[in-house]
């Protein structure tokens, strides 16, 4: 997510929803904040309906998105550019592959040249707008050079509110090709200049504001992202396209996780997520249910690039709906199995531990769908491993024996024990010896940090981990995810 | 990490698949391929012999679930042999264990057909 633009405004987040997804779930997660403020027993049944509209919009969003030709998109980023700044007629260039140099790649309206070469035919055939933008289309232009080399050159965007009186500006004698607004941004990925996005004239007549320039930089931004995605699938092999859309994934599923823990008096939550090259979709949450239990959740998602992390957004969105209503973990469990099941792609499938607390009687309510055991720390260093039976969620062949097998654990919480969740990146974190860190390792350095608290005991592990690891990359997500109990 | 090699062997009306290396996302599709190649030879018996795997990641696991549903639609198995006990303690702790039926070498896989 962009953080510029994501509170720019709620039109924006409609315009740019077609071609970034990813704004769409920022537009959602934000949405969904605002309708829990506001939940009566009847709201909650209509949150759930929109939850599951969203995803499914998600879904066709994802959908096209992954199929959707390059030019196409630029046509539809470049249709949200007119339509956001109304202007008349606008262009995208795209920096070509040896990067010196931009090409027009989409055109609408009639775009006026802005580089005036002689012999362009200009005047003899300016009632002809094909053979302008065959000129516009076939005019390479070197970075530096007019004004749309000179944005993808520094990167900055510009605005020119009086074209007329600008040198910088060419002047056509047509009437139809007369350049009186202006307003060029660049298109960004990776802090590399991939384009230049411009718009000119206002179709009301008024020259372009400050607010025009922004709003266009904001979808820009949001469409860079797009388009650079896009074009790999054209250029590039398979292997990697793979870590393409794995990047991709990433970027969803950093944006499904909470950005800050709630507060809770009583106890200190703290959590620590790091993501690896190949993804296991690490996710974790926590839901206040009432006004004395909070749910706690961690997971992972198993199923490749995009189709993960769509299965997260979805894990997420069922959690979400369904856990206010129930306050027994196990048959949250049950209850999200069957929601999920059937409906999601059969290679994949969620490991869930779901915990429900009783911020009075400080009793902890376990189920685990195949994932990870939870430990308890107690306040005297000891340690115990959290039993209960499960299997996976969201596997289509055994709803019935899902049911049956998944169980819970009861255990009573004192002021200065800790619970503490992982997923199985954290144990098997591997040094170059391809040596695992181990349960051992990790049980050890809970008991020893238990003392201090949530937030300084994931700052060990983290610390312990990063020792242990050295530089050797990570096949595996880190997920850890700590309760403490304060008083 | 060692790609997946896949060396396929048939004894009879079964056959076993032996995976060497590791399946992640980028060796899956081939056994994806050879799942796929038995499915047009309406081969549905298959043993899995894990003896050489040294990694699984959770996808490639989630795709032997839904392999396995669709083989048993059409009577036949798929079963996990010879597991190191590293990757039979993923599979127990995902409940794998209580859907497919695991054998501690091949060869005792393929008499329980």
């Amino acid at each position: 997510m962009n953080p510029d633009a994501g509170g720019i405004s709620n039109s924006l987040i409609f315009i740019s929803a077609l071609t970034n997804f990813l704004l769409a779930i920022g537009g959602a997660y934000m949405y969904f904040r605002w309708q829990k403020q506001r939940k009566t027993c009847e709201q909650l049944l209509q949150e759930k309906e929109v939850i599951f509209g969203f995803v499914h919009d998600v879904g066709e969003v994802f959908a096209e998105a992954e199929h959707i030709e390059p030019d196409l998109l630029l046509k539809r980023v470049l249709f949200y550019a007119l339509r956001t700044t109304r202007a008349a007629s606008g262009v995208i260039y795209l920096v070509d592959d040896r990067g010196d140099t931009l090409t027009a790649r989409a055109i609408s309206g009639v775009f006026p040249p802005l580089v005036v070469d002689a012999n362009s035919g200009l005047d003899v055939a300016v009632s002809k707008s094909k053979h302008i933008e065959n000129l516009v289309r076939t005019r390479i232009i070197h970075k530096g050079e007019s004004l749309i080399g000179t944005v993808a050159d520094l990167g900055t965007p510009v605005l020119v509110p009086d074209a007329e009186c600008d040198p910088r500006v060419p002047r056509h004698e047509a009437e139809f090709l007369r350049i009186r607004s202006l307003v060029l941004v660049p298109m960004r990925f990776h802090q590399q200049v991939t384009g230049v996005l411009a718009v000119v004239n206002r179709v009301d007549g008024k020259f372009f504001a400050e607010t025009d320039m922004s709003l266009l930089q904001a979808l820009a931004d949001q469409a860079s992202a797009a388009v650079y995605y896009a074009g790999l699938r054209d250029s590039l092999d398979e292997k990697k396209r793979i870590d393409h859309d794995l990047s991709l994934a990433r970027q969803i599923q950093y944006s499904l996780l909470p950005r800050e823990l709630p507060k809770i008096e009583g106890i200190e939550l703290a959590a620590f997520n790091q993501p690896a090259k190949e993804i296991g979709g690490d996710y974790y949450d926590v839901i206040p249910l009432d006004d004395k239990h909070i749910g706690i959740a961690i997971a992972d998602v198993s199923g490749k690039s995009i189709g993960g992390a769509m299965l997260m957004s979805i894990c997420r969105s069922v959690l979400r709906a369904k856990a206010p209503g129930i306050l027994s973990p196990a048959e949250l469990l049950r209850s999200m199995n069957h929601a999920l099941a059937g409906d999601i792609s059969e290679d994949m499938f969620i490991t869930m531990l779901y915990m429900v607390f009783n911020l009075e009687t400080r009793q902890l309510v376990v189920a685990r769908a195949g994932h990870e055991k939870p430990l308890v720390v107690r306040a005297d260093r000891s340690t115990e491993i959290i039993e209960s039976s499960g299997t996976a969620l969201g596997l289509l062949m055994d709803q019935d024996m899902f049911d049956s097998i998944i169980g819970e654990a009861e255990i009573h919480l004192k002021p200065g024990d800790l619970v503490v969740g992982f997923t199985d990146g954290i144990t098997e974190a591997m040094n170059a010896d391809k040596e695992e860190w181990g349960m051992d390792a990790f049980i050890d350095s809970c008991s020893l940090a238990v003392s201090e608290g949530s937030n300084s005991l994931i700052n060990k592990i983290r610390q312990r981990i990063q020792r242990f690891v050295g530089d050797h990359p990570q096949y595996d997500d880190m997920t850890l995810l700590a309760l403490y109990v304060t008083k | 990490m060692r790609e997946c090699q896949i060396k396929q062997e048939v004894v009879g009306s079964v056959d076993i698949l032996r995976l060497d290396g590791a399946l992640d996302a980028y060796s899956f599709p081939r056994l994806e391929h050879a799942f796929n190649q038995l499915r047009d030879k309406q081969r549905n018996q298959i043993v899995l012999d894990c003896s050489n795997l040294d990694y699984i990641n959770s996808a490639s696991l989630g795709a032997l679930i839904g392999f396995a549903r669709k083989v048993r639609e059409q009577g036949g198995d798929l079963k996990l042999a010879a597991l190191t006990p590293k990757i039979y303690s993923i599979v127990e702790l995902l409940g794998f264990d209580k859907m497919l039926q695991i054998f501690p070498d091949a060869q005792l896989a393929v008499s329980k057909f």
